[in-house]
């Protein structure tokens, strides 16, 4: 018998490289943590949404946790800026999270990004249907013409 | 028209007149007074010919003079209809008197040569420079004015020759031909006829009355033809002498009519022949009894199967030895008998039918061609094929063979050493030519037509009409076409139309022998057609087109674009209704326009695939439109995103 021929080997850079991310993200939260406590715990406690999302987005991507980090990133923007503009301490940090305008504008960013996430497939999805449908009727009509002229008449499995 | 009127003039001339018949004019056959429109005085008759006896177109066309002593013909052509039967009259002067045979009585010895002899012997020898023979001299056929006249020998051109010639009046040879198939002969022919009419006028009455044919063919043969006209009966010495030379059984022997002109002296000639052995006892065969090599050959003729058995088993050639002393004749039967098996036809009967042709005409040299029972002369193949096709299959069959087996060239290549045989091989290969051609313009039937240019188209169709010619063809198919279901190029009418137009329409007969497909079919006949109107009937021939447009469907349906095809068959019923059938062959005979009408057709399907690939495409393309919808829309948000994040940086840059 012939040998089955190996599956071909997962080489899988991607893995590596993401490997490496993690660990120099973990460094950077960690000098970020170390150096800035309170602009760390800040932006922790604002962007929870974004890091749940990536934590549980499967993709390949990663793009609906993209979407919500981007968004969340957005919403703590003006607490950041608040708090350099406090001295940056960890109360101040913690003050500006206790405020529930502040974490829900932020978190409502978020969610407006995973909302985008969900949403905007749909509405392309519907675009990229409606041409379809009107393309085939525009096929179909010119198939009729042509078979009409010559006489030729609908293969099997076409119809419909 | 002539075919619309109902009694047109013959030859252009003559009026039938149907209500006077002249039952005694015309030798038995169907004769009516003809009246001449230019006014001339002279009485003349029409002979009704039989449409299965074709009239004697050669002399017809050779005998434009008068000669004495003999009923010239004047006219012939088609003429009025009788009891719905067209038929083709022969005008003929018309007799003065009665015939010989109205009152029969004994001539004298003077009366005989200075009445009958001098006057038929110059008619004959005017027919003989001419090249033709008269082949019709008995006694219902020849006339006297007045007693004390010269008798006139009567018209012979209605019909074959000898074809009503009662077998006494013939040589053996001829007498046991089929009544169409004696062939127009010598003038030795004549000679012997008017031999005969002498002794008959002599006697009183016809000799050898009250026997059948074949006794007195069986007769003549055993005993001589002399005695056995005569039987013992004394004739006057120089009617005698006269009548030995002109019995003579070798045609060579019998003196010319230029000399019979002069009695004296054709009572000279010496008739060199020995008379033929008789044998010490009989042979029997095929209910016959042998005597001589005549006999022998006349039973090898009439029953071919018992004579190749005879000679197979070897009685016969034993008589031969023993019983008739002919060594020679024998030894050549048994080297015909050896040599059988070598023969190149595989065929058995053939092989056999071989042999006891040949076995009679070793016997017999004079003997005519014998084809399995069917015993005829070369020169009246045409006259029997005329009157054996489409009524006598058996007949049919026996001269197919004869064409195809070449045995005419055959027959006269056996008695080389009396004549050339060099015409019977060009007419043996040519006949077979026509006959072997393929298509149902071919075969027999042109054969037939090809060789007697008067002989009308046998088709059922034409039943009643006499069409002969490729013009009149026209507007009869027209007149037949009255059912989309008639078929008009049935082989009767193809070999008609391939026999009288064969220059003209060749190509488009040829074509008939091509596909057999309704569609090829139809074309075939719309080329054939067009051209037939176009060159011999340049009128309209309504019911005809409409045929074809109600047959030419498939020819409509290879035009696939529908918008063509409909603008063909609109023009097609117009050309139809109009009767042009040649303005109808441009229309579908367009191969230039059907081949761009296929190439459209092409371009089209080759369409109709990319559109029903890019159909399926779409009908099947959700998955794939969808995981696009999916990436795309994820990439427009994380854009909004990183667009959310820029303009709350600048908002934030701005103050």
């Amino acid at each position: 018998m012939a040998k089955a021929p190996k599956p071909p080997k997962d080489k899988k850079p991607a893995s590596g490289g993401g490997k490496s991310a993690v660990w120099l993200s973990g460094l950077a939260c960690g000098a970020l943590v170390a150096i800035a406590p309170g602009t760390a715990a800040l932006a922790f406690g604002l962007l929870a949404p974004g890091l749940l999302a990536a934590k549980f987005d499967r993709e390949a991507g990663r793009p609906v946790a993209r979407a919500v980090l981007l968004c969340g990133l957005a919403g703590c923007v003006h607490p950041t800026i608040a708090l350099w503009n406090m001295g940056q301490s960890f109360d101040t940090a913690m003050a500006i999270l206790s405020d529930p305008a502040t974490l829900g504008r932020a978190w409502a960013a978020a969610a407006a990004g995973w909302l985008m996430t969900q949403a905007i497939p749909l509405g392309v999805r519907a675009a990229l249907e409606a041409g379809a449908i009107a393309r085939t009727a525009r096929l179909r009509l010119l198939r009729e013409r042509i078979a009409e002229a010559w006489g030729l008449d609908d293969p099997p499995g076409t119809a419909g | 028209m002539a075919d619309t009127d109902p009694n047109p003039l013959v030859g252009g001339f003559y009026r039938v007149d149907l209500a006077q018949p002249l039952p005694e004019a015309a030798g038995g056959l169907s004769a009516f007074a003809a009246i001449d429109r230019r006014g001339n005085r002279a009485p003349a008759m029409a002979i009704r010919a039989d449409r299965r006896a074709p009239v004697r177109n050669r002399a017809l066309q050779t005998l434009t003079t008068h000669i004495d002593g003999m009923l010239s013909p004047l006219a012939h052509g088609p003429g009025p209809d009788v009891g719905g039967e067209a038929g083709w009259y022969v005008i003929c002067e018309a007799p003065i008197g009665r015939p010989l045979s109205a009152s029969p009585r004994p001539w004298s010895e003077g009366a005989l040569i200075d009445l009958v002899l001098r006057p038929a012997a110059y008619a004959l020898e005017q027919l003989r420079e001419h090249g033709l023979t008269h082949r019709a001299i008995r006694p219902g056929n020849v006339f006297q004015a007045a007693p004390n006249r010269p008798v006139t020998l009567g018209a012979a051109w209605a019909a074959p020759p000898a074809m009503h010639q009662p077998a006494v009046f013939e040589t053996a040879y001829a007498a046991m031909c089929i009544p169409t198939g004696r062939g127009d002969g010598t003038i030795a022919d004549d000679v012997y006829a008017l031999g005969v009419l002498l002794i008959a006028l002599a006697l009183g009455r016809d000799p050898l009355a009250g026997l059948d044919p074949l006794s007195i063919v069986h007769r003549k043969l055993e005993l001589g033809d002399y005695a056995a006209l005569t039987a013992g009966e004394r004739l006057p010495p120089l009617l005698a002498d006269l009548a030995r030379g002109m019995l003579a059984e070798d045609p060579d022997h019998r003196p010319p009519p230029s000399l019979l002109r002069d009695p004296g002296s054709a009572r000279g000639r010496r008739v060199a022949a020995r008379p033929p052995a008789h044998a010490s006892r009989p042979f029997r065969m095929g209910g016959l009894t042998v005597w001589n090599n005549r006999t022998l050959a006349m039973a090898a003729a009439f029953s071919p199967a018992e004579t190749v058995a005879a000679i197979e088993t070897g009685t016969l050639t034993y008589w031969l030895r023993r019983g008739l002393g002919d060594s020679a004749l024998a030894v050549k039967l048994d080297d015909l008998s050896r040599g059988r098996p070598a023969e190149a036809s595989g065929d058995k009967a053939a092989s056999a039918a071989f042999l006891a042709m040949r076995a009679a005409m070793s016997a017999d040299t004079l003997m005519p061609i014998c084809w399995r029972g069917l015993i005829l002369f070369p020169g009246g193949f045409a006259s029997a094929l005329a009157a054996a096709y489409g009524a006598d299959p058996d007949t049919a069959s026996k001269l197919d063979d004869i064409v195809q087996l070449e045995i005419a060239t055959l027959w006269a290549t056996m008695r080389e050493d009396r004549e050339s045989s060099a015409s019977h091989i060009a007419d043996g290969r040519r006949w077979r030519a026509i006959a072997r051609a393929k298509g149902p313009a071919s075969g027999l039937p042109r054969l037939a037509y090809t060789l007697d240019p008067l002989m009308p188209c046998a088709s059922p169709l034409f039943a009643g009409k006499w069409i002969y010619q490729a013009g009149q063809l026209a507007a009869a198919l027209d007149a037949a076409a009255v059912s989309k279901d008639v078929e008009l190029l049935e082989p009767a009418i193809a070999a008609f139309i391939a026999a009288r137009t064969e220059r003209w329409l060749d190509t488009e007969v040829k074509a008939l022998a091509g596909p057999s497909d309704a569609a090829g079919s139809a074309m075939n006949a719309l080329r054939l057609f067009a051209e037939l109107q176009s060159r011999f009937h340049p009128a309209p021939l309504p019911q005809l087109a409409a045929w074809i447009a109600a047959r030419a469907e498939p020819l409509v349906e290879l035009w696939k674009n529908r918008e063509r095809r409909a603008a063909v068959e609109e023009q097609l019923k117009a050309q139809a209704g109009a009767g042009w059938i040649s303005g109808m062959a441009p229309l579908l005979d367009n191969a230039p326009g059907l081949a761009a009408d296929r190439d459209g057709l092409r371009a089209a399907a080759n369409d109709l695939a990319v559109l029903d690939a890019e159909l399926r495409g779409l009908a099947t393309g959700g998955a794939h439109r969808a995981d696009i919808a999916a990436r795309l829309g994820q990439e427009i948000a994380a854009g909004l995103g990183v667009s959310a994040v820029a303009a709350t940086l600048l908002l934030a840059a701005l103050g």
